[in-house]
């Protein structure tokens, strides 16, 4: 069981690692023959989910 | 292939640490930087390996100075890292001068714990028509947002005067969920990282109204990426 202080250290850090740090990808697509050569991975598949959940708050 | 990218530095260390899960660790050079990139890595999306790509980018960061990439960024192939790389040099260079021997801390402000977020207080279930009990809600939580918005700011202000750094070295979120009050992270030279720190705790713990917590130091996440 996690107390407030270490689970606060984990959503921090959480959220460094999700949001923050260099953005290589960007909105930019390298392709060769026509397949994408970038994939961006987790980090789109998390944001999603956030930006999903943070609407659906806005909602109820 | 894929590579699972983590860090980009000026040269390899000479010791490569392991890569997420035991994978390979690769250094992909790209003019004068490079990234380091786990290849060929478990296809996961846990906790556990957003962890674990913390703990590369520390004992990468560890060696040297270092920006720590996205996590989840995902390329092909080594080409690919050095195309992007390359499209943005000169910027990365100078972000890993600027910030790249240094270490981050998290100073999280907590409202109090009580059943009603502070500045809220709930409308009486009175003999009102539903629309003026509804706008006089939204009235009183507009007012609650604006003055949780100020003290946050009062709180950010006295953060940055008791710590005494540079203001390009603080970046604040003001109310950035319903808990807390203020997120900050701090930029600090590696030798002074824990005596930094100290002196959060102790001005955090001498602020009225608020709970703090203060997390790190870590790689400068915050401050390798765009502001």
């Amino acid at each position: 069981m996690l107390d407030d202080v270490e689970e606060m250290t984990l959503l921090e850090l959480t959220d460094r690692l999700l949001h923050r740090g260099v953005v290589l990808t960007g909105e930019a697509t390298i392709s060769v023959a026509g397949v994408d050569l970038i994939y961006l991975g987790l980090n789109v598949v998390l944001s999603a989910v956030e930006t999903m959940n943070a609407h659906k708050r806005k909602a109820l | 292939m894929t590579y699972l990218l983590h860090a980009i530095t000026r040269a390899g260390p000479a010791d490569t640490p392991p890569g997420v899960r035991g994978a390979p660790l690769e250094f992909i050079a790209a003019g004068p930087l490079g990234a380091w990139a786990t290849r060929d890595p478990v296809e996961g999306g846990t906790r556990e390996d957003a962890f674990e790509h913390h703990r590369v980018v520390e004992d990468i960061c560890a060696a040297q100075p270092c920006l720590p990439v996205r996590l989840g960024t995902r390329l092909v192939d080594a080409d690919a890292v050095r195309a992007l790389i390359a499209a943005r040099v000169e910027e990365l260079l100078l972000t890993l001068e600027r910030v790249g021997g240094r270490r981050e801390l998290a100073v999280t402000l907590l409202w109090p714990e009580s059943g009603v977020e502070p500045g809220r207080r709930h409308t009486p279930v009175e003999a009102r028509t539903p629309g003026r009990a509804f706008l006089e809600r939204k009235q009183s939580d507009q007012a609650a947002d604006d003055a949780r918005l100020a003290t946050a700011e009062r709180l950010a202000r006295a953060l940055e005067t008791g710590l005494a750094t540079e203001q390009s070295d603080v970046r604040h979120a003001m109310c950035p969920s319903s808990k807390v009050a203020l997120s900050t992270a701090v930029l600090a030279r590696a030798g002074e990282a824990d005596a930094l720190k100290e002196r959060a705790v102790e001005i955090v713990s001498g602020l009225d109204g608020v709970r703090g917590v203060v997390s790190g130091p870590w790689p400068p996440y915050t401050f390798a990426g765009t502001p």
